[in-house]
């Protein structure tokens, strides 16, 4: 620690005072209190005015800048920030949850170490004695460590992650939870740069687009940025004068997105790929429209023969519906094509990919400028910030395997949750089993915690130093920074410190790591940036960064077009209609598996305004639901509220039925995030787990399920009067067309 | 200096509103509304301020779902006030606004049966707020214990505040000083709120300039509810 | 004058008192007379100290039959203050409601218990007023109906309510605060005609019992002679006192008719104030006030039964009150169909949406049952059997059928309230009520209590107004015209 006063320490004097009576007060209620004002209150500390500090939101990977309001040392509401470029004073109900966590009840207190794992015996110890024994695993361990992490990780511990692993000859920090896959982090960036030539994520200028057709990407619920994405749709529909956006959503299951969208087809799961392929065909012959003749040139790049029958009976999507939606892409102005995570899933997941991206490609993306796509221009800091890099499946079998082959001695988890996110057949268990020594950060014991040897709670996102290096980011690379809005609780140190005091013990680390602590190496990261849009001079770029929620430059770089970009060759598109695992006789259902909104991959579930509030669609709370359609319901003979086991060739769980009628008729749509057996007395007990049901390959969306009804009934905890929504009134429009 | 009278008015654009639930949690924050467990959301206890109400349009497969936001309507006429026993319920003249006096509220619930939004929640219990929860508690705003009602109040307590401060600093209320909890972190901009008296304002604007869109909900109930409904769709250009 | 053929009562006849008037000598004349007085309590005439045997005998000693329901019906009363106060300390959660049905068994209790309260006052003032002598030793037993089930009634307004410990914040009292209750609100016209009527109820019961309790006085002694003593009033049965009864009588007679016809009008008036489907009725006034008479009359029926066999009191309780009694049903259920007709008619005309929806679920939906049930208990049984005189005068099915009438008319409350409440204008809060555990303990206990109180009452104070009976048997004569012995009043 340094002996100057920072502002934690400024915060906790302060907080002290007031702060310890008042809760001591709250704890046990006494006849009499002791009341002590502040001795010398500081400047900015008025009790009874609120004070605002900035940080980032780390409820998802968007990075969306927040501020916190605080009276009398508490955070009481959390805001967007509205200097920040990315959401621009904005919040989506996740972020907004964020206190729950900074104050939930489960939060370990002390480090503790597990008596056997699984056995939840834990044993609280000092901090000295918890780093001490990470010190002493980690000299015996030699390059025989591991780091597993999760995809919200901030720049800067990666980076100290980076550098330790490196120094003592480990291999990298494996990047890896549930939103890496199900979003397509680095599918997406594969084709980016086969595409374009550039590992970027896409951006989508959705706020002036014209023509959108979304191939399966929940834009407006959890997806790469929900919050930014809103305020598009905001512009998109009527940001304009007298220009009125259309959407189009082509999706077995009817998400947010697609209950907006101005045209919705449910097409057949997996088939989204074959749609964009067949838009290609039809612009490349242009069968229909008559678009600009450059578009013509380009698609031919990638086409093939019209096939329309063949394409309309394999995705459902009509020939009519083909040809209209060819028509209305080919003849905008701004057209966008976006590609849905779920299209990552499939087993050829670059092709069906490749045919969205090729879309844009056609229209002339990236050319920057509104209405486009363009890609994410963070790398313009790669020479001053590092990033976390998320790894791909196989990446992260590579790192099972060694821990099977015992070649990993130590094992690090921080932020990732695996032995609750990874599919059975990965092997998680036996490979953790090869491992002698596993330490867990998690403040909350969470499933991989309740595995571990060792836990040293990190502190949680709001009492934490850090930044983040937006990804995607829009027009601006943004490194959005995170500081304590409060003193930390219990005295819980930050997992950056704890490896830094760790690397002073081990000689090849301590060279690269001589920071004292982790805002000694964050302030020196930060130094070395140029003058931005809300720093000044270098003498007030840390407080700057700090009181403004980050760093971004004054003026967006000039867009990247074809004409700048080098686009390789592309490859020859074929997208092939996916395989599903599974026998289709003994498992008739295709699998749609979707990230929950409010409870996203499970990381919300320990929060109970997230579990307690309604489901956009279903209205449902704390219970996993299997949603069917009503016929299929009427088929199979099972009603609301029916338990029913839902088996894979890989997994079973249980779940009530939900009869949701915009949905096919083939499909059984279940949302991730329940089914805890650890993380907390909100999470656990709740629900089934859906991942369950996934193998241990990339392709998680071409799974096959059946339903069986187990002839147990429930009450489902639903909102919404469901008999009265679906027969109330038939004679009533609703108001709003 | 005396303050101007406002009239408080909320318009919520349908065709905006994603139906993300982000107000949804924004108001349990900032109003210290407790969270119900699964039991008691199965007995039709759920509170939610402000709800997202989702209606189904058409059959499959041209079906797709609609949202309404539904908080209390703040109404000119209020139903709801002449039927408390007690004045626990009562209209503030100077911001047409319906106030909810917890204090004096002793649970008939006649309030919600003439309710016509049915927007207004009973506490049937005490509320549970996990200690180390408590920390997060709106010191602004009451915490309700069991037997009394509660419903939206537009943020009264950030209009108290934004109007103390104009006070205070001899300046009148402008446009955007207050914002609600749902307001402020709505993002697609979906609901907007300010004074209607004021011709400046966004509310005004966007009344103006949007009728043909306009309109309120059970209207012909003769409430004069405070908040106008923008028509989604392809209503509008 | 021609004095010498003017007829005149023999010596022997003249100077008896009316009880002892013998038999007309002429057989036939003698056998009408016989027949005259098994039919008409009014005509069989005895001494008033044989009438108070009558009455007084079944006060004095009783069975163990009795003791014993005594303690079943106090463990009862416990049961409904333990719910309650498990109730107010752990929150009105543990009851049935929710979203949006936020009143369910208590305010339909409420309104039952009200309503069953009207038959006595209409019985003891309305058909006084009227002149229906039949009336007379029916009249204390209907009017204890009233006052213990308005008693009762008022308890639920305190049961239903969120924070019960604040309940007095609904009474106007000057404070420091200066804050008054509102009467906007329809919730304290309610408690302001209920008090209103229970004075007035319980000042009209009280003073036709003053006689009866002078009886009483004179005929104990020791600590019961102390007891009535006191409530006597030093009633000496004065001419000048029975003047002042009787002015009194016919006073709160004509007052408490208006103040009846209000109560219930005013309680209808909690609903039909409303905004709510189902609720908002213009019919309502008249169409609870007959409702009410209804499933008074109903109650009435079965409390004279009951009090019939187990007190013994065939003397007084004759066929001919019961089948005035149910005449009177038969004119109630009849009227009532008009009524029910008229609020289930205009909503269904008007055709809007939500009326619409409330009418389908009643006739086919899941609330039919209860809907059917209803109008079989309330409409077509009593106008299919009370058109009979054998039934009418037959004590097991008049029992039948008004145990039916007041499942019927609990039911119709059931209807208006939790089942109207889960239907409105946005289909999304529809809901549903479902009863539970501390609705039903409350609502057995509290019919517990007032069954309780109800026969301590009639062990304490005599249940028939034996003043009346004296009144009528000295008013009501026979009297020979031609050939035939015709039943004709005297003048007051």
């Amino acid at each position: 620690m340094t002996p100057k006063i920072t502002r934690r320490n400024f915060l906790r004097f302060a907080t002290l005072g007031a702060g310890a009576t008042i809760l001591a007060g709250c704890a046990n209620p006494r006849r009499w209190v002791t009341l002590e004002p502040y001795v010398r209150p500081p400047e900015e500390q008025l009790a009874g005015v609120a004070t605002w500090y900035a940080s980032t939101c780390r409820m998802c990977p968007a990075g969306c800048g927040i501020i916190v309001r605080i009276m009398n040392g508490r955070a009481l509401k959390i805001e967007g920030n509205p200097e920040h470029p990315l959401n621009q004073g904005k919040l989506c109900a996740r972020g907004q949850a964020g206190l729950q966590l900074l104050y939930n009840p489960d939060r370990l207190n002390a480090p503790v170490v597990q008596s056997g794992r699984g056995s939840h015996q834990f044993r609280a110890i000092a901090w000295e004695e918890g780093i001490n024994t990470l010190f002493d695993k980690l000299q015996g361990a030699g390059d025989q460590v591991a780091v597993l992490g999760g995809s919200s990780m901030s720049g800067h511990l990666y980076d100290i992650l980076g550098r330790l692993t490196s120094a003592i000859g480990a291999s990298a920090p494996v990047i890896y939870d549930p939103l890496v896959s199900m979003n397509g982090y680095v599918a997406l960036k594969d084709v980016d740069m086969a595409l374009f030539g550039k590992a970027a994520l896409p951006t989508y200028d959705l706020g002036n687009a014209d023509i959108v057709i979304s191939f399966g990407a929940d834009l407006l619920g959890p997806g790469l940025s929900q919050v930014r994405y809103g305020i598009e749709y905001g512009k998109f529909r009527s940001g304009r004068l007298g220009q009125r956006g259309y959407l189009v959503q082509l999706e077995p299951h009817q998400s947010l997105t697609g209950a907006k969208a101005d045209l919705w087809l449910p097409v057949q799961p997996g088939m989204e790929g074959l749609v964009a392929q067949a838009i290609i065909d039809l612009i490349a012959s242009h069968s229909f429209a008559s678009p600009d003749p450059l578009r013509v040139e380009r698609a031919k790049l990638f086409a093939g023969p019209v096939d329309l029958n063949k394409t309309a009976a394999a995705t459902g999507i009509s020939p009519t519906e083909l040809l209209h939606l060819e028509q209305i892409f080919a003849e905008a102005e701004r057209p966008l094509a976006i590609p849905g995570g779920g299209l990552s899933g499939l087993p050829d997941a670059n092709a069906s990919l490749t045919a969205v991206q090729a879309l844009n490609f056609i229209v002339g993306m990236p050319a920057g400028g509104p209405g486009g796509m363009s890609l994410s221009p963070e790398d313009q800091l790669s020479k001053l910030v590092v990033k976390p890099q998320p790894s791909s499946f196989s990446d992260l079998l590579v790192l099972l395997g060694k821990m099977k082959a015992g070649a990993v001695k130590v094992l690090l988890v921080l932020g990732s949750n695996p032995v609750y996110e990874l599919p059975l057949q990965a092997g998680l268990a036996e490979a953790l089993a090869k491992v002698p020594y596993v330490v867990s950060f998690a403040p909350i014991v969470d499933e991989t915690a309740a595995q571990a040897d060792l836990i040293l709670p990190d502190r949680t996102y709001l009492e934490s130093w850090g930044y983040d290096v937006l990804s995607p980011a829009f027009d601006l690379p943004v490194v959005s920074s995170q500081q304590p809005v409060v003193t930390p609780r219990f005295d819980a140190r930050s997992a950056a410190d704890v490896l830094l005091t760790v690397a002073k013990g081990i000689p090849a680390a301590a060279k690269v790591l001589s920071w004292t602590d982790e805002v000694a190496f964050l302030k020196e990261v930060i130094a070395q940036f140029p003058q931005g849009a809300v720093t000044g001079d270098n003498g007030v770029i840390w407080e700057r960064y700090l009181q403004h929620g980050g760093w971004w430059p004054a003026a967006a770089a000039a867009p990247q077009g074809p004409a700048t970009m080098q686009a390789l060759p592309p490859p020859p598109l074929q997208v092939a209609a996916p395989q599903f695992l599974g026998d289709a006789g003994q498992y008739p259902f295709f699998l749609h598996l979707y990230v929950s909104s409010l409870l996203s991959d499970g990381r919300g579930a320990n929060l109970p305004w997230l579990q307690a509030s309604p489901d956009p669609l279903t209205t449902v709370s704390w219970q996993t639901l299997v949603e069917i359609n009503p016929a299929t319901a009427q088929k199979i003979g099972v009603e609301d509220g029916e338990v029913v086991k839902v088996s894979s060739p890989y997994g079973e769980i249980e779940g009530y039925i939900y009869t949701y009628p915009a949905m096919r008729p083939d499909t059984v749509a279940i949302a991730t995030g329940q089914g805890h057996i650890d993380y907390g007395r909100y999470a656990s007990q709740h629900g089934s787990n859906p991942l369950l049901l996934v193998g241990a390959q990339p392709a998680w969306a071409s799974v096959r399920v059946n339903v069986t009804s187990t002839g147990r009934k429930v009450k489902l905890s639903i909102f919404e009067w469901k008999p009265g929504v679906e027969e109330g009134f038939p004679n009533q429009a609703f108001p709003g067309g | 200096m005396a303050l101007p009278v406002h009239k408080w008015t909320m318009i919520i654009d349908l065709d905006r509103c994603t139906g993300c639930g982000a107000c949804v949690v924004a108001c349990h924050a900032e109003n210290n509304v407790p969270v119900q467990t699964e039991r008691e959301i199965t007995r039709l206890r759920a509170m939610h301020w402000i709800r997202i109400e989702r209606y189904w349009q058409g059959a499959y497969p041209d079906v797709q779902a609609r949202f309404l936001p539904v908080q209390c309507q703040q109404c000119g006429d209020a139903p709801c006030e002449s039927v408390c026993p007690v004045y626990a319920t009562n209209h503030s003249p100077t911001e047409n606004l319906n106030l909810q006096t917890y204090n004096r509220c002793v649970g008939t619930r006649y309030c919600q049966n003439n309710d016509p939004y049915k927007v207004r929640f009973f506490n049937f219990f005490d509320p549970d707020f996990e200690d180390s929860l408590t920390n997060q508690l709106n010191p602004d705003v009451t915490v309700r214990t069991a037997g009394i009602m509660e419903k939206c109040t537009f943020c009264v307590q950030r209009i108290r505040r934004a109007e103390e401060d104009a006070l205070s600093r001899g300046v009148s209320l402008k446009d955007g000083d207050v914002i609600p909890a749902c307001v402020q972190t709505c993002p697609p901009g979906a609901l907007v709120f300010g004074n209607l008296n004021d011709p400046n304002s966004q509310v005004a604007a966007a009344l103006r300039e949007q009728e043909q869109r306009s309109f309120r909900l059970l209207e012909s109930l003769g409430t004069d509810p405070a908040i106008y409904y923008l028509k989604g769709g392809s209503s509008h250009a | 004058m021609p004095e010498e053929n003017i007829s005149r009562p023999s010596p022997t006849e003249r100077g008896l008192p009316y009880w002892e008037q013998p038999l007309p000598e002429d057989k036939e004349l003698a056998k009408q007379e016989t027949e005259a007085r098994k039919d008409n309590l009014l005509l069989d005439v005895r001494a008033p100290a044989d009438v108070n045997r009558y009455m007084m005998d079944p006060m004095r000693r009783q069975s163990r039959r009795f003791w014993v329901l005594c303690v079943i019906l106090a463990g009862g009363v416990l049961m409904w203050w333990g719910t309650w106060l498990y109730q107010a300390i752990n929150g009105i959660g543990v009851e049935g409601i929710g979203r949006p049905v936020m009143w369910a068994v208590y305010i339909v209790n409420f309104v039952y218990l009200i309503g069953i309260g009207h038959a006595g006052t209409f019985i003891s003032a309305a058909l006084r007023v009227l002149k229906f002598e039949w009336r007379r030793p029916i009249s204390r037993a209907a009017e204890t109906v009233t006052l213990f089930a308005l008693s009762m009634a008022a308890v639920y307004p305190l049961i239903h309510l969120g924070r019960v410990w604040k309940f007095y914040w609904l009474l106007p009292y000057p404070n420091q605060r200066q804050l008054w209750p509102s009467y906007h609100s329809p919730l304290l016209w309610d408690p302001t005609a209920i008090l209103t009527y229970f004075s007035c109820s319980i000042l009209f019961a009280y003073i036709s019992l003053i006689p009866d309790i002078a009886m009483m006085r004179d005929h104990t002694t020791g600590r019961w002679q102390a007891f009535y003593r006191i409530f006597a009033l030093g009633w000496r049965g004065t001419e000048k006192e029975w003047a002042h009864h009787e002015t009194t009588q016919n006073v709160f007679s004509y007052g408490i008719i208006p103040v009846m016809f209000s109560v219930h009008t005013i309680v209808s008036w909690d609903f039909s104030m409303a905004l709510q489907a189902g609720w908002h009725s213009t019919i309502f006034g008249p169409y609870f006030v007959v409702g009410a008479l209804f499933s008074g009359t109903g109650a009435v029926i079965i409390a004279l039964i009951v009090l019939r066999q187990t007190m013994n009191l065939k003397f007084f309780l004759r066929p001919e009150h019961f089948n005035g009694m149910a005449m009177f049903m038969l004119v109630l259920s009849l009227t009532w169909d008009y009524f029910y007709f008229n609020d289930y008619m205009a909503p269904w005309f008007a055709g809007a949406p939500v009326d619409r929806t409330l009418n389908i679920l009643l006739q086919s939906g899941a609330y039919a049952p209860f809907w059917y049930t209803m109008l079989i208990c309330n409409a077509l049984i009593p106008a299919l059997t009370l058109w009979s005189k054998k039934i009418r005068t037959n004590l097991t099915a008049l029992f039948i059928v008004a145990v039916l009438v007041q499942v019927g008319m609990y039911l119709e409350r059931i209807i208006i309230v939790p089942f109207s409440l889960a239907r409105n204008e946005l289909p999304f809060s529809w809901g549903v009520y479902t009863l539970q555990a501390p609705e039903t303990m409350i609502t057995i206990g509290t019919f517990c209590f007032l069954i309780l109180a109800y026969i301590i009452f009639t062990r304490i104070f005599p249940i028939i107004p034996l003043w009346e009976v004296y009144e009528g048997q000295a008013l009501h004569g026979l009297r020979k015209v031609g050939h035939y012995l015709l039943h004709l009043k005297s003048a007051e």
